[in-house]
């Protein structure tokens, strides 16, 4: 008699965000840094609004303003800016054009132009060339390595005074009341025991007239915030699982190229992506949605099995992998997005705010943009001397009236198709939905969390990576310059009995292999962690730890 | 036809592998420019006499000795006057030294006395009509320069275990020299070498390293692993993260990212599954053998060749045949 | 005590290296550059000796385009005093001309203690240090491992083959710090920002010509793929083949 198929529901096995760590209600240090306004998190949210906040100051100045010194702060858990960053990606440079309008286009750290693009209906050993959708038409926007973008910007940054902190993770908001006062760091040089061990530092405090967040997805101190000021949204946020690689390559590839199909299950929303750095260097990614059905679905393991159908395996075969990553991407969309995006001495912004729009496939200059309106909300706000939740509510205004909130509105319910029904009729409804500017079909689609998306336990069919064109998660986890200390304490929040078929559904979740399933235990190696954060949203919660941990990122 | 240096490096009064590598190297050198004489530098206690016939025997035509009481341990000061001063009397195309601790000290120095540049690490050399061109490991041995040198004479350091010392009979002239300052005088001063633990070789210079993880077991197993390097004899022993936070070995034992970082001639890993943070303290190793019972290890990614197999069995057998091999070497 | 710590700008070496157009520099294009660790243990050392000794200052000198002026900052973002970038439109491949161009700046700053990291490992030379200790005519002691200084004179070791050397010295010296010298500490966030306020000289590089002409640069021979062997004990003949034959290390 077979056995009836274990379900398995991942929130019943999650631990609840820790707010009692992540909130603090205390008097900062006595030795606290005071910033006038940080930034948290350096990716393009937090460089573009700390550079737009810059120039404001210095041009208030140059105009005999009274703001005089204003210390802006970026805090960066990397060890370096960009070693934390991934992304496609294909750049709509509206963003830049505004933050740098004395710069040409020629100027930004792209790699190029989109030249041609191509997308393709995938089986198992065909790849059929089908219309591009409007939505992901790509003419006149640039190919580009988000490490580069953000390095690019801490320079400007750091040229226009602004204090760059790498290395420092954020790992609490300090409150008074209602009002967020500043943050605490990550502690470094923790033994495993969690103890004091040698090249101990201590957290530090820093204070600031207005934080914002912009911590990228799934930001552990924004979740804390929204949940903290019980702020809502009408859909929960859904997130996809996109793993990278970079190739160098012999044979040259002169266009975007999109796929859908095979290798994801039909009930899986997702799809690759392939573009030109430069012609034989090549950014490779298959992005899977975190509500995939099985607990046996693994985005990493996928897109090895992609590379060897023959579409992509004759561009590969004779190049060589030089770069791997991975991380999570809001999918939730318009619906997804909390209620309020301010309070009290604070504003949350890109990423963390859920600003992607996921038909496009863009983030980078909704990220930038809204950093740039928080900084106006915040050089209003220093200008009239509030930064209470009143003042700063400038900042959603902005942001509501901006072609941010048009384009997710626009596209509302297209990733919320998936959800609900399989592939071919959400494909069916998305092409309705462009055609009626999102109108249709009917109103608000609901969705369910990542992690209320309960999962077949199933077994894997056995996969041997070659490591030549596919790759085991031990040798990726290599490439993605991860060299965090290997007896560092765990950042991860392992649930209560885990049990073999929870585990499974974590090993195969996690893209860095660092949950293993070990007969009936789940082994844990924090170690290998790149924050991608998939963990967060369907397994064991991930928190803030030592600066400098994770991956080194190059070229992602 | 050009006469070349060698500074021959020695311990106490044992000259140095390294040391008749640099004679090989300069013998080489004086043959390809037209068969000119090397001219040999050996400095040390009382004793270090007696070596000069070996120096000889591996292509010295002229062996320069300098013996004093107080020159038991390496004098920097000593060393680079006495070595500037015979450079700079007898005219020479080239001097060649060693990229050991001892070279890479005193070679710099030497030949900025002598005014002109030094290239360490040296992979190869030629003689291109006027320049010396030599090869030199850059960016961790990731990228390597071709690099011609303009000066002269040209000052090298040898790369340990590039050129073999190779038997090349000459007259090995003895010559006997005073330091060229006094000993006592000398600035810096070792006042004591202390020869680590037996002879036990240092893990970065190590020519082969034979390093341990779990699959050994236990800590007395690592018995089987220094039986090994002691067939080797030019062999280091370390330890994967796992085995020296369980105690079996000291932490100045590990290898990998948060531990020491090896680029042996030769590595070979015994019951160690590949964890990255160990590959990365290895990986640039020449040669990677790899032992180990499970066939889907990544350490046999990066390996050469590899034995699947059980520790148990295949080390000892191992240990045997580099000891035959080693016999007839 | 007056301390001077010279440092260099190097790139990351966790990737695949490729070679410019030129073929006799490195391809810069998506490398990421930080302080030389080694130099990284200098600077400790050189910090370790000012919390000891009060009123001493730590200089920090870099050679080099003004993109080195990041990595003075990161060393004042440490704790030392001030910075002197000797500005230069690159870094030479030769040691000789930096020990020289260094030399002159440091003959100017009547140091007690002149540290260097014991090599970079972009040029994987280490000359420069003990050929700037030539120049200045002072005492040195390269790849030290400890260090000890007390009544104006030091104690340090160094790391040889199998062995180490228990070295004394008088002041001024110049040391090179090698691996094990000292755990460094990060820089803190009061540090960062004290940092940006530090002095930070700028002067032209004095460079005499380069003795040594880069002719081209390659990368080594691929690795070839690896195999297995055998199994059990009975693969040991083979091994023991392949070493003797193939890859000549036995």
């Amino acid at each position: 008699m077979p056995e009836r198929t274990k379900k398995v529901l991942p929130n019943a096995h999650q631990a609840p965000l820790p707010l009692d760590r992540l909130i603090l209600q205390e008097t900062p240090d006595a030795e606290a840094v005071p910033m006038d306004v940080l930034f948290v998190g350096g990716g393009p949210a937090g460089l573009a609004g700390a550079i737009a906040l810059a120039k404001l100051v210095k041009a208030d100045n140059e105009a005999g303003g009274d703001l005089g010194d204003v210390q802006i702060g970026v805090l960066e858990k990397a060890g370096a800016l960009g070693e934390h960053s991934l992304s496609g990606a294909v750049v709509n440079p509206i963003a830049m054009r505004a933050l740098f309008p004395e710069l040409k286009d020629k100027d930004f750290p792209f790699r190029g132009s989109v030249g041609g693009e191509r997308v393709y209906f995938m089986t198992g050993s065909r790849a059929v060339r089908i219309p591009t959708p409007p939505t992901m038409q790509n003419h006149g926007y640039h190919i580009a390595s988000i490490c580069e973008i953000v390095r690019w910007l801490g320079e400007k940054a750091e040229g226009m005074g602004v204090n760059i902190f790498t290395g420092f993770p954020a790992a609490s908001l300090l409150t008074e009341g209602q009002r967020v006062i500043g943050i605490r760091t990550a502690p470094s040089g923790l033994a495993r025991s969690g103890d004091p061990g040698s090249g101990y530092a201590p957290p530090t405090d820093i204070t600031a007239q207005i934080t914002v967040l912009a911590e990228g997805t799934r930001g552990t101190l924004s979740q804390a915030y929204l949940e903290w000021q019980k702020i809502s949204s009408d859909n929960p946020q859904i997130f996809a699982l996109g793993v990278k690689e970079i190739w160098e390559t012999l044979k040259p590839l002169d266009s975007v190229v999109h796929t859908l199909g095979w290798p994801l299950p039909k009930d899986c929303f997702g799809g690759s992506f392939m573009y030109p750095l430069s012609p034989n260097l090549i950014a490779l990614g298959l992005v899977v949605g975190l509500d995939y059905k099985r607990t046996s679905d693994d985005v990493h393991e996928m897109l090895q099995r992609m590379k060897l159908h023959p579409f992509f395996k004759d561009l590969l075969e004779s190049g060589e992998m030089v770069e791997w990553g991975a991380k999570t991407i809001p999918e939730g969309g318009y619906y997804a997005l909390p209620k309020r995006r301010h309070g009290d001495g604070l504003m949350i912004v890109g990423d963390s705010a859920g600003f992607v729009e996921v038909a496009s496939l863009k983030g980078i200059h909704y990220a930038m943009q809204s950093g740039m309106f928080a900084a106006r909300a915040a050089f209003d706000a220093l200008k009239r001397k509030d930064t209470s939740a009143v003042s700063l509510k400038e900042y959603d205004a902005m942001v509501d009236g901006s072609f941010i909130v048009s384009d997710l509105r626009r596209r509302r319910n297209m990733r919320l198709a998936f959800q609900e029904s399989n592939f071919y009729v959400a494909g069916l409804k998305a092409g309705l939905m462009t055609v009626t500017g999102g109108a249709l079909p009917g109103g608000r689609i609901e969705s369910h969390a990542d992690a209320d998306v309960e999962r077949e336990a199933t077994q894997p069919d056995p996969f041997v990576p070659d490591g030549k064109l596919t790759f085991s998660k031990l040798d990726a986890v290599f490439k993605s310059g991860n060299a965090t200390r290997d007896d560092i304490p765990s950042h991860l929040l392992v649930g209560p009995d885990i049990a073999p078929e929870v585990a499974d559904l974590y090993a195969h979740m996690c893209p860095a292999g660092v949950y293993e399933r070990d007969g009936e235990r789940l082994v844990v190696s924090p170690a290998n962690c790149i924050d991608c954060k998939a963990t967060d949203v369907i397994g064991p919660r991930w928190t803030p730890r030592e600066g400098g941990s994770g991956p080194k990122y190059r070229q992602m | 036809m050009a006469n070349v240096f060698a500074f021959v490096e020695s311990r106490g009064t044992d000259v140095r592998k390294v040391g008749l590598e640099a004679v090989t190297a300069a013998r080489m050198l004086a043959d390809k420019s037209g068969g000119g004489e090397v001219h040999a530098l050996v400095i040390g206690p009382p004793g270090i006499a007696a070596k000069a016939a070996q120096i000889g025997q591996y292509g010295a035509d002229v062996v320069v000795v300098v013996e004093h009481a107080a020159l038991t341990n390496y004098s920097p000061d000593v060393a680079t006057a006495t070595a500037v001063e015979r450079i700079k009397s007898g005219g020479y195309r080239a001097a060649v030294f060693s990229t050991s601790a001892q070279g890479r000290d005193l070679s710099p120095r030497v030949a900025a006395r002598l005014g002109v540049s030094v290239v360490t690490d040296v992979l190869s050399f030629e003689i291109d009509g006027d320049s010396i061109v030599v090869r030199h490991p850059m960016n961790i041995g990731k990228v390597i320069a071709t690099i011609a040198i303009a000066g002269k004479p040209a000052v090298i350091a040898m790369r340990p275990n590039v050129i073999a010392p190779a038997q090349n009979a000459k007259a090995g002239r003895v010559e006997n020299a005073q330091p060229a300052i006094d000993p006592a005088s000398a600035r810096v001063k070792v006042i004591e070498t202390k020869v680590g633990g037996g002879g036990k070789l240092d893990l970065a210079e190590a020519p082969v390293v034979i390093a341990g993880g779990r699959g050994l077991k236990a800590a007395e197993n690592f018995k089987l692993v220094e039986d090994l390097a002691s067939a080797f004899g030019n062999a280091a022993v370390g330890a994967t993260r796992a085995v020296t936070d369980d105690g079996w070995r000291p932490h100045s034992d590990q290898i990998g990212q948060t531990g020491r970082l090896v680029s042996p001639e030769l590595y070979i890993a015994v019951g160690i599954s590949g964890a990255v943070q160990h590959l990365a303290g290895m990986r640039t190793s020449k040669t990677i053998v790899a032992v180990n019972k499970d066939k889907d290890a990544p350490i046999f990614k990066v390996a050469d060749y590899g034995i699947v197999g059980d520790v148990f069995e295949v080390i000892p057998a191992l240990t045997e045949a580099v000891r035959e091999a080693k016999k007839h070497h | 005590m007056k301390i001077a710590v010279c440092i260099k700008r190097v790139p990351d070496m966790d990737v695949r290296f490729r070679i410019g157009a030129d073929n006799v520099s490195v391809d810069e294009a998506g490398l990421k550059f930080d302080i030389n660790d080694f130099d990284v243990w200098a600077v400790e050392a050189a910090l370790k000796l000012k919390d000891k000794n009060a009123g001493s200052e730590v200089t920090v000198i870099s050679l080099g385009p003004d993109v080195v002026q990041e990595t003075i900052r990161k060393a004042l973002s440490m704790g030392a005093d001030r910075g002197i970038q000797l500005k230069a439109d690159k870094i030479p491949a030769d040691g000789f001309p930096i020990a020289k161009a260094l030399s002159e700046e440091l003959k100017t700053g009547s140091y007690d203690l002149i540290l260097f990291g014991k090599m970079a490992p972009d040029s994987s030379a280490g000359v420069v240090g003990p050929m700037t200790a030539e120049f200045l005519n002072l005492p040195c002691v390269t790849a030290i491992s400890s260090l000890e200084i007390a009544d104006g004179k030091g104690t340090a070791k160094r790391e040889l083959e199998g062995a180490q050397e228990i070295v004394e010295f008088p002041l001024p010296a110049v040391l090179t710090a090698d691996e094990g010298l000292n755990a460094a500490r990060l820089p803190s966030l009061k540090g960062i920002m004290a940092a940006k306020k530090k002095p930070l000289e700028v002067k032209p590089a004095q460079l005499p010509p380069a003795q040594l002409v880069v002719r081209k640069l390659e990368l080594p021979p691929e690795r070839k793929a690896g195999r297995i062997v055998g199994e059990g004990a009975a693969a040991v003949p083979e091994l023991i083949k392949l070493l003797q034959t193939e890859a000549k290390v036995l």
